[in-house]
């Protein structure tokens, strides 16, 4: 038995917990599921707010709460004893009682916690006075409301607020029975300056009180058809979500890496447009533009109309795809096998700071180190600091990290660009460059910096370089490679710089004869991406989504499997490649992009080559020990070229 | 030996746990065969007979229904409260927050669909209400809790199966609901 190993009895079972685990931690370790839970969560600090969880040390009539007392050596206690029950249950009545609960009408009957362990603990009547007090319904946000007359004050909301998303946004306000969970000290959530509307508050609360507006009342849990487990498609965060499928519509999502640095926590993107997108118009028929309308044709008609295309303009130097940074790995290599059949340009959505990004590591690749370290390293460092970089705007959940660090673990938060910090309040230097002293200060008592990296640095080669050359100079090594998070947003940015990535910006330049378009309609086209579709002499858009402005932009429209009709893999920026699965079978009639560019290729009379990917663990795995990675010379000439928050140089030690 | 009498009444409710009652379908012959219904609002019957079940629907609002729930129970060796008005005062009390005169006031004049120019608020035709509508347990003493909005009918041929082999029936978790 070592050291820190104790044994505890829990109803007459031998349990072995460690030193420091509370009895409910022994519990769960060793299958105990007799204790139940209310405000404690996994993943959260525990408050012991509710007292559901009480157990009893045998012999001595006290009662204590599993979730928060320590675990001790011999400590003997029962689980369900009558007394204990009845306990638990008055404390139910008295939460019923306290609030205004009609489970009638509440968009939560059927998936509330509390409602369901009234019902276990056998909870047919309450004794004790309703109070009857009013509440009110904070229904000031569009997206998340929150209804006070169904709180039971478990405060998980208020935990997560703070220790995952670390907004901070919910406190609580007053004290006893009318105490109330409150945002911005005082505010609403919907006047809320902190406010980022994830909806982690709403996933947590086991209570009808804080809920997604427009997703009540879509099902509850156990009506649902189908729970299927893949990733948000939307950013290379790649979120672990639960999809929960009701009558062919995505009627919920939830994060599920609960136990993992981000806590199970999704950004509003996430939350809202994935539910939404299963509602939208689709493309379900290949369509050719006659004049200013579409005429729906067959795959047949359409393949013919694009090969004959794609065969009169062979050869020309002005054919062009461009391919969504959200498409998976696997759709990714039929891209590029087509590339190589057919001969035509590549570019992807992220091309721009791509180019920019890998020019700048490349260096460092050929060094052996990854040039990068995951995005949740940014929790494990000492010192932050963000290069022109918003992380909110590109990866929101990374910037919760951001907030995390700084009000929870201590790190020390720098902005380094021409304007304001993007965290007002927690931000403890601003400075315009890289190389300003107090910062390099700084960064001498720091133990573990991590650098974000915004896309006017990305697409910046000498700047990527010089930033890394910086990170190594202050030792920014983390486990897999260097202290470095490129705010790079599309779900497989990685995997669209390992396959598709041009070698020269070709897409804002000359009109191109012919441009095949491959979309996932989860983020909208930049500018520069539609002023080339509308100005090449044809077109071909694969979308999924009957949405303007490039389902009118076109020549020929072809449908395309939404992102819950697709499966592969993403190459996140968590350091592994995620598995995106299927949730709901294609419209009818759809085919793949492998098998469209299968058939464009017999038409045009090319064999295409077996497509194969190389997972992006094994593209940047590091070789060799980040903190053996040498700063590399940067050519003095480009170095004039410098994105503006990285000009000038370390001085150098003499 | 004569059937077992059972009387039921519908306060301040929606009539659906009734509805739910004729939910249970073939099994009310097999019930109707081992009790007889007396008063119930689906039957002529006005005036409540001395009966060995009493079931009530619904919460209680005013100085009627607190009337007839007392005379229920006198009347009564087994009183039932049949889903959450009953139990626990359901949506009835939602009047709850404010006094009784401004929810007359609101719903009589003030609600924008209503036409009502001379603000005319029944006062002669209508019992006077309670301060606040009560589950029937704050008034008289109820034996058997069914909650649910409303329960099961299978739920409700469960309890009336219970008592008729003599037990006080406790709804099981697994039967019970307040939605
Ligand atoms: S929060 Fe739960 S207990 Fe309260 S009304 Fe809603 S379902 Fe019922
Ligand atoms: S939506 Fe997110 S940021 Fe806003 S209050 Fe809820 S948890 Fe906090
Ligand atoms: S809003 Fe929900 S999560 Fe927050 S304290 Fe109330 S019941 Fe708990
Ligand atoms: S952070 Fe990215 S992957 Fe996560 S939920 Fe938001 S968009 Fe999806
Ligand atoms: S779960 Fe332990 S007190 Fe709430």
């Amino acid at each position: 038995m070592s050291n820190s190993e104790i044994r505890m009895f829990i109803d007459g079972k031998e349990c072995v917990g460690s030193r420091g685990d509370t009895i409910l931690e022994v519990a769960k370790k060793n299958d105990v599921t007799s204790i139940p839970t209310l405000c404690w969560m996994k993943g959260l600090s525990s408050i012991g707010a509710c007292r559901m969880c009480v157990v009893e040390p045998e012999g001595s009539g006290r009662m204590l709460t599993a979730c928060t007392s320590p675990a001790e050596d011999g400590l003997r206690v029962n689980t369900s004893t009558e007394n204990l029950v009845s306990y638990r249950r008055q404390v139910l009545e008295l939460l019923f009682a306290g609030r205004n609960h009609f489970c009638m009408f509440c968009s939560q009957s059927g998936d509330c916690d509390l409602q369901t362990l009234a019902i276990e603990h056998g909870m047919d009547s309450v004794r004790y006075p309703f109070l009857y007090a009013p509440f009110e319904n904070d229904t000031t946000d569009v997206r998340i409301q929150a209804d006070h007359n169904r709180c039971i004050l478990c405060q998980r909301c208020v935990r997560t607020c703070s220790e995952k998303v670390g907004t901070c946004t919910l406190g609580m306000k007053k004290r006893g029975w009318i105490m109330t969970i409150e945002a911005d000290f005082g505010s609403t959530i919907g006047q809320s300056d902190t406010c980022v509307e994830c909806g982690a508050c709403a996933q947590v609360c086991p209570t009808g009180t804080i809920t997604l507006r427009n997703l009540a009342y879509r099902g509850r849990r156990r009506d649902c058809d189908a729970v299927v487990d893949t990733i948000c498609p939307i950013c290379a965060m790649g979120c672990a979500i639960k999809v929960y499928v009701r009558t062919g519509s995505i009627v919920r999502v939830e994060g599920t890496n609960v136990n993992g640095p981000d806590g199970g926590q999704l950004c509003a993107e996430g939350r809202f447009a994935l539910p939404y997108s299963s509602e939208q118009p689709r493309v379900v028929h290949p369509m050719v533009r006659t004049g200013s309308t579409f005429r729906t044709v067959s795959w047949g008609e359409a393949i013919d109309v694009i090969g004959s295309k794609l065969k009169e303009h062979r050869g020309s130097g002005k054919m062009g795809a461009l391919i969504s940074s959200l498409a998976t790995d696997e759709e990714l290599a039929v891209f590029s096998s087509f590339r190589e059949a057919v001969g035509i340009r590549t570019a992807n959505y992220n091309d721009g700071s791509l180019r920019g990004f890998y020019a700048g590591i490349k260096p460092f690749v050929d060094q052996g180190v990854c040039p990068f370290t995951a995005a949740h390293n940014i929790l494990n460092a000492d010192m932050i600091v963000l290069v022109e970089a918003d992380p909110q705007k590109i990866l929101p959940v990374a910037a919760s990290y951001v907030r995390v660090a700084v009000l929870h673990r201590a790190a020390r938060l720098i902005h380094v660009g021409s304007g304001a910090t993007p965290f007002p309040g927690i931000t403890d230097l601003e400075v315009k460059n890289l190389f300003d002293p107090k910062l390099t200060g700084m960064l001498k008592g720091a133990k573990k910096p991590v650098f974000l990296l915004g896309a006017s640095v990305l697409s910046n080669p000498v700047a990527v370089t010089k930033a890394l050359n910086f990170a190594i100079e202050h030792r920014a090594f983390f486990g897999d490679g260097l202290g470095i998070v490129p705010l790079l947003g599309h779900s497989n940015v990685l995997g669209a710089m390992n396959t598709i990535m041009s070698k020269e910006d070709w897409l804002g330049g000359e009109e191109q004869d012919f441009l095949y378009v491959y979309s996932t309609g989860m983020v909208p086209e930049s500018s520069k991406a539609l002023s080339a579709m509308s100005r090449s002499g044809f077109t071909v858009i694969q979308t999924p989504f009957l949405l303007p402005p490039i389902s009118n932009l076109g020549d020929v429209l072809l449908p395309a499997p939404a992102w819950f009709e697709r499966s592969g893999h993403l190459c996140t920026l968590e350091g592994e490649r995620r598995q995106l699965s299927k949730i709901l079978d294609p419209v009818r009639g759809l085919k793949g992009f492998g098998e469209v560019l299968q058939a464009l290729c017999e038409k045009v009379g090319v064999k295409m080559g077996n497509p194969s990917t190389s997972p992006c663990e094994n593209v940047f795995a590091s070789k060799i020990s980040p903190d053996l990675a040498k700063q590399v010379e940067v050519d003095e000439e480009l170095e004039r070229s410098t994105q503006p928050a990285l000009a000038g140089r370390l001085p150098r030690e003499a | 030996m004569a059937k077992p009498k059972v009387a039921s009444v519908w306060l301040e409710a929606c009539a659906g746990c009734h509805m739910s009652f004729l939910d249970m379908d073939e099994r009310l012959l097999d019930l109707f065969s081992r009790v007889e219904i007396t008063s119930t609002p689906i039957s002529d019957i006005k005036e409540i007979p001395e009966v060995t079940v009493g079931v009530i629907e619904g919460g209680l609002g005013n100085e009627e229904e607190l009337h007839v729930a007392r005379d229920l129970r006198e009347k009564c060796k087994i009183l039932v409260a049949w889903g959450d008005c009953a139990v626990f005062g359901g949506i009835n009390c939602m009047r709850n927050f404010i006094k009784p005169e401004d929810m007359l006031r609101e719903a009589y004049t003030d609600t924008v669909s209503t036409v009502n120019p001379s603000g005319v608020i029944p006062h002669v035709d209508l019992p006077p209400l309670l301060p606040q509508a009560i589950p029937v347990d704050r008034a008289v003493k109820v034996d058997v809790y069914v909650p649910g909005c409303p329960p099961d009918a299978d739920t409700i041929a469960w309890v009336f199966n219970e008592i008729l082999e003599g037990r006080i029936p406790k709804v099981p978790s697994q039967m019970m609901r307040y939605d």
